[in-house]
């Protein structure tokens, strides 16, 4: 049995960008004569992905993760290259295809706002004709899981952005879909919304063997959910392996976040190799090696200070160390 | 094909249903329809009795004819404000912020989604105004009406819906090629307000050519009129016929390929 169900080859998606020349002449000369561009968004991508599996797309802004969604779900079609899922080829938009897939995209809503999401559910239950009872089922779990029972009947311009996209996702799972698409799910959520929303998307992989795919740029979505992790920067994939060896290997720093109540001269740090990022009186940011930021932390109590985050490094910089690694 | 029927009627049940939740949150858009388009409807009756208080005829046609046309064009709007015109208004709109991923990504056609999601129930007594003006019209015609006569009618009011909706697609499936489109918005209502005034039958040469092929707002009233008042012979009904055909093949060609050259925007 092949369990397949995302398979491209040598994937290419290009944009064509005008490039005006600046000024009065600029403008004029562009109304007969324009010069393009050609980007690559996406640069021959080879990717499989296993029923089941529950698979994270990094990179910075730009490389390529949403575009390379889009294509998947058939929204934008390819430049060039193979592509299937499920045994489709996404941009024929067969609706036997969008009836086995789900996306949720953190920017745009595919709720109705005035309305309740039970009026948006009902749309959904007519569009992927779901039987009666099949739909009940569905929604009391979901509802359940998620435990939003009593914001099924509040508009969805009064619920909050934790709660709208718990909704999000309950729409976009009534159909129990093989395939789920997450892109950037957890954008502007607090830490309890994100935590809650990453539970919830377990659970649903586990329980369901829902096949998932997230992209985001919240390193703790990816390490809490993800046992494997493609990175792309460019348009190019760049790494394409378990997300643990991603972090152990190429996630060498932390960043420490301390805020005091009072203000605080200048303190000299014991902790080896710990780096001064930011100094203000009332709020200092260090960076240290991930190994000694037990030792940074306690150091830092002993001023006690009103709070701490640790944060992981951003994507950019693990993905300049994948380039330096490379030799590129 | 039948489960494929009953789904769509579904789907547009419950489009209808939202549209009138929402309604009932923000009731100005209920009425808005009706206070506008009805405005302009009188607008239109009143440049209507000017024209006439200098003329008897216009291509031909006397008041009597001239006050079906009027309502029939009139229907023909109403139609269009309260079922698609909303919706297919957006399109351009969905094309450029990105939206039109959520349509694309639902197994059901998103120019149907798009078509029904606005459904604008203010604008249904702008039907019953038309109506009353067509009654009008065959009153003062002195026209003794057949129910084969009124179902005729009927039937070309409904091609000619059809053309009216694909008109507005098609101008609209520009966004799926092009940056800017506001120009050709501008086109259409120009083309609109002049045809409103202006049965087909009034143009002549270069005109007709544009107004019966091109851009052909002259035939949507003017074909059912001809047909009411028995003035339409065989070659008219088989042009009608075959315009709309055309444009039929002309939507479904530019809006399916105009989703393949969609490329979202970035977010």
């Amino acid at each position: 049995m092949n369990d397949v169900v995302i398979n491209t080859g040598s994937l290419v998606k290009q944009y064509r960008r005008y490039k005006k020349k600046e000024g009065v002449w600029g403008s004029i000369v562009s109304l007969w004569k324009r010069d393009y561009e050609t980007k690559n968004a996406v640069n021959h991508i080879d990717l499989s992905v296993e029923k089941g599996e529950f698979v994270g797309l990094i990179g910075p802004n730009g490389a390529g993760k949403t575009t390379l969604i889009k294509m998947l779900t058939g929204i934008i079609a390819p430049t060039e290259g193979s592509i299937d899922v499920m045994g489709y080829y996404p941009n024929d938009l067969k609706n036997e295809f969008k009836k086995q897939y789900a996306i949720v995209m953190g920017q745009k809503s595919q709720l109705f706002f005035e309305l309740t999401v039970n009026d948006t559910l009902h749309l959904f239950q007519a569009i992927y004709e779901i039987p009666e009872a099949e739909f009940r089922k569905n929604k009391n779990y979901f509802v359940e899981l998620f435990g939003v029972r009593d914001l099924m009947d509040v508009q969805v311009r009064a619920l909050s952005l934790g709660e709208r996209m718990k909704m999000e996702l309950i729409v976009s799972l009534i159909h129990n879909p093989k395939v789920l698409f997450l892109d950037e799910p957890t954008i502007g959520l607090d830490a309890v919304a994100s935590r809650q929303i990453r539970r919830f998307l377990k659970e649903i992989n586990e329980k369901n063997g829902t096949t998932i795919l997230l992209t985001s740029h919240y390193m703790e979505d990816i390490k809490a959910l993800c046992k494997r992790t493609v990175v792309i920067n460019h348009g190019s994939k760049i790494y394409d392996g378990m997300t643990e060896g991603l972090f152990e290997k190429y996630q060498k720093n932390k960043r420490l976040i301390v805020t005091f109540r009072e203000p605080q001269a200048d303190i000299t740090l014991m902790t080896k190799d710990a780096v001064v990022i930011e100094n203000d009186s009332c709020k200092k940011v260090y960076e240290v090696p991930k190994e000694s930021a037990r030792d940074l932390v306690s150091e830092i109590m002993s001023y006690e200070p009103k709070d701490i985050a640790v944060e992981d490094e951003e994507i950019g910089v693990i993905v300049e160390r994948i380039y330096q690694e490379r030799g590129e | 094909m039948r489960n494929n029927v009953q789904k769509y009627m579904h789907v547009i049940r419950e489009l209808f249903y939202l549209r009138f939740h929402g309604f009932t949150v923000f009731r100005l858009d209920f009425f808005a329809p009706f206070l506008v388009d009805g405005s302009l409807f009188f607008i239109q009756l009143l440049a209507f009795g000017a024209v006439y208080s200098h003329t008897d005829t216009i291509g031909g046609w006397g008041k009597g004819e001239m006050i079906l046309y009027i309502g029939t064009f009139s229907l023909l709007n109403a139609v269009n404000m309260t079922i698609y015109f909303f919706g297919v208004n957006s399109i351009p709109y969905k094309v450029r912020s990105g939206q039109m991923d959520i349509y694309l990504s639902k197994p059901v056609s998103p120019l149907f989604r798009l078509t029904f999601e606005n459904i604008s129930p203010g604008s249904i007594p702008l039907i019953i105004m038309s109506l009353c003006i067509i009654c009008y019209g065959i009153h003062m015609l002195g026209m003794a009406l057949t129910l084969r006569a009124v179902i005729a009618y009927g039937f070309w009011v409904l091609v000619m819906t059809v053309l009216y909706y694909e008109m507005e697609v098609i101008l609209r499936s520009a966004s799926l090629y092009v940056d800017s489109m506001a120009r050709l918005e501008q086109l259409e209502d120009s083309c609109i307000e002049l045809c409103m005034k202006l049965p087909g039958i009034a143009f002549y040469g270069g005109y007709k050519v544009i107004f019966y092929l091109i851009l052909p707002y002259g035939i949507m009233a003017t074909l059912p009129v001809q047909r009411l008042v028995g003035d339409m012979n065989l070659r008219t009904a088989v042009y009608g016929i075959g315009v709309v055909g055309v444009f039929t093949a002309i939507t479904a060609v530019l809006w399916k390929q105009g989703l393949k050259h969609y490329n979202s925007a970035s977010s």
